[in-house]
């Protein structure tokens, strides 16, 4: 498949590449791994006039234990960080969503930071320009309607990232470089709750790291999916635990991973979770499964990783 | 649109190209320098038909922008022989008739290629999760998995 033109730059410092940004006013986009951003071009589902290269960008590429916490740059490579020691020992979840994510040869090219910023995803949008348009524009692609749901009010494409539940029950936070400076937020608040544009982030911001407590957690990650090799998520649910206190949470249903807490792990407060799992899960018929299907696999994934987390406590 | 500068190394030799910037590796191997093997299938990274190794690593080529990877080193199917003698594990696909159409195949043996550099030994389970990354619509996959295991003792 063609791409569409474009020029392309490779950027050596995150100063270099937000003011190149800038001086596109808006129309170039960010290029890390590409295993998201290539295929939406192809598709047509995005033009920009310029692709901005990140992996060049040295301080991007590290992994680094700084005062509590580890520090994990943006442009580290999946498959980097599914073998990296401190992951594997203390955040077992993350180890397993990454192991889960894509196949081995797209963990070698994809990132961490590009993961989390992956586009939602639809069945009726993620296809070519003629097929998708042919039943008229979605919200997604800049029209008035939404072509899964008659009437909707709002667009229902599903957040995929494997890794970003898991990293929220680590409790995650993501430094984030633009043209007004740096600011450092938990990453479960970068999510805008409409598919259409799913995240809170500025034009031209960058997510320059990833931040996880370094606390050793037991966790774990379930995942539905169609096909084991490489599928991504239908639903997933990640958690993570320490001492008695369980973040769990939700993703693949919906533009926005849903976390509940659980300070005591006990039947009820279990049983309790699940329930609120399976309320607030709206999927919609915009994948392969059934609506229905997925919606009872939330309440059921959330209650099988507990248990899972409970009998081996993780790996 | 300008065109960018580019210098690989494919297969051992250099190569200098003027490509454009929205030109993808697969479309470089295969169109300007006539290497036929790595093949487009699906285009969208799904399949693994188009993988080719850059500086060692596997990638898809159709995700990758030729301008990317200036200055790297590319191995293609291609270059897998050394003389007149085939890869090891070109030997073992042809031995076991892990080949069917072949449209898979290069991209199988670059996959596996990567795995035993950095395996020599692999087990049966670290193969076949190496080789998910690919499809092969023949379905043909317990020889090319007998295959790379094949390929592993020589």
């Amino acid at each position: 498949m063609i791409l569409p033109q474009f020029t392309y730059h490779k950027a050596q410092s995150v100063a270099g590449a937000i003011a190149l940004h800038k001086r596109y006013k808006g129309k170039a986009r960010y290029l890390a791994g590409g295993t998201d951003l290539i295929p939406l071009l192809k598709l047509r589902l995005s033009e920009p006039a310029a692709l901005i290269d990140l992996k060049g960008i040295e301080e991007l590429t590290n992994v680094t234990r700084r005062k509590g916490f580890l520090i994990i740059g943006a442009n580290v490579t999946l498959f980097a960080l599914r073998n990296n020691p401190i992951v594997k020992e203390y955040f077992p979840a993350l180890c397993e969503s990454l192991d889960a994510t894509a196949c081995e040869t797209l963990q070698m090219r994809g990132t961490i930071g590009g993961n989390i910023l992956q586009d939602t995803r639809c069945i009726q949008y993620n296809k070519s320009l003629e097929w998708r348009t042919a039943r008229g524009l979605c919200f997604k692609m800049g029209g008035k309607a939404c072509n899964v749901v008659p009437n909707a009010k709002a667009c229902f494409s599903n957040y995929c990232s494997d890794n970003a539940p898991a990293l929220i029950t680590l409790s995650a936070k993501v430094k984030l470089a633009g043209l007004k400076g740096e600011r450092t937020v938990a990453l479960e608040k970068i999510f805008s709750g409409n598919g259409r544009t799913p995240f809170t982030i500025e034009p031209g911001e960058i997510l320059a790291a990833i931040i996880i407590p370094l606390k050793k957690t037991k966790g774990v990650y379930e995942k539905l999916r169609v096909r084991d090799s490489m599928d991504y998520p239908l639903v997933d649910a990640a958690v993570s635990v320490t001492g008695n206190m369980a973040r769990v949470c939700i993703g693949g249903i919906g533009p926005v991973p849903h976390l509940y807490l659980l300070k005591n792990m006990n039947e009820n407060t279990v049983n309790d979770a699940a329930e609120r799992a399976y309320a607030d899960a709206k999927p919609v018929l915009n994948t392969t499964l059934s609506a229905a299907y997925r919606k009872k696999m939330a309440n059921t994934l959330l209650k099988r990783a507990i248990r899972r987390v409970l009998k081996e406590g993780g790996r | 649109m300008k065109t960018m500068k580019v210098t690989i190394e494919v297969n051992n030799e250099k190569s200098v190209l003027q490509v454009r910037p929205y030109e993808t590796l697969l479309e470089t191997l295969r169109e300007r320098l006539a290497l036929t093997g790595a093949k487009e299938s699906c285009g969208m990274g799904a399949c693994g038909a188009c993988t080719v190794l850059v500086n060692g690593i596997p990638l898809r080529s159709c995700l990758v922008l030729t301008a990317e990877v200036d200055g790297a080193e590319i191995t293609t199917i291609e270059g897998l022989k050394k003389d007149e003698t085939l890869h090891p594990l070109q030997e073992a696909f042809m031995e076991k008739g892990a080949v069917q159409c072949g449209f898979c195949t290069s991209g199988m043996i670059m996959t596996a290629k990567a795995l035993l550099d950095r395996n020599k030994r692999p087990t049966k389970k670290e193969i076949i999760r190496t080789i998910s990354s690919n499809i092969c619509r023949c379905t043909g996959y317990k020889k090319i998995i007998e295959a790379v295991e094949e390929a592993g003792k020589k």
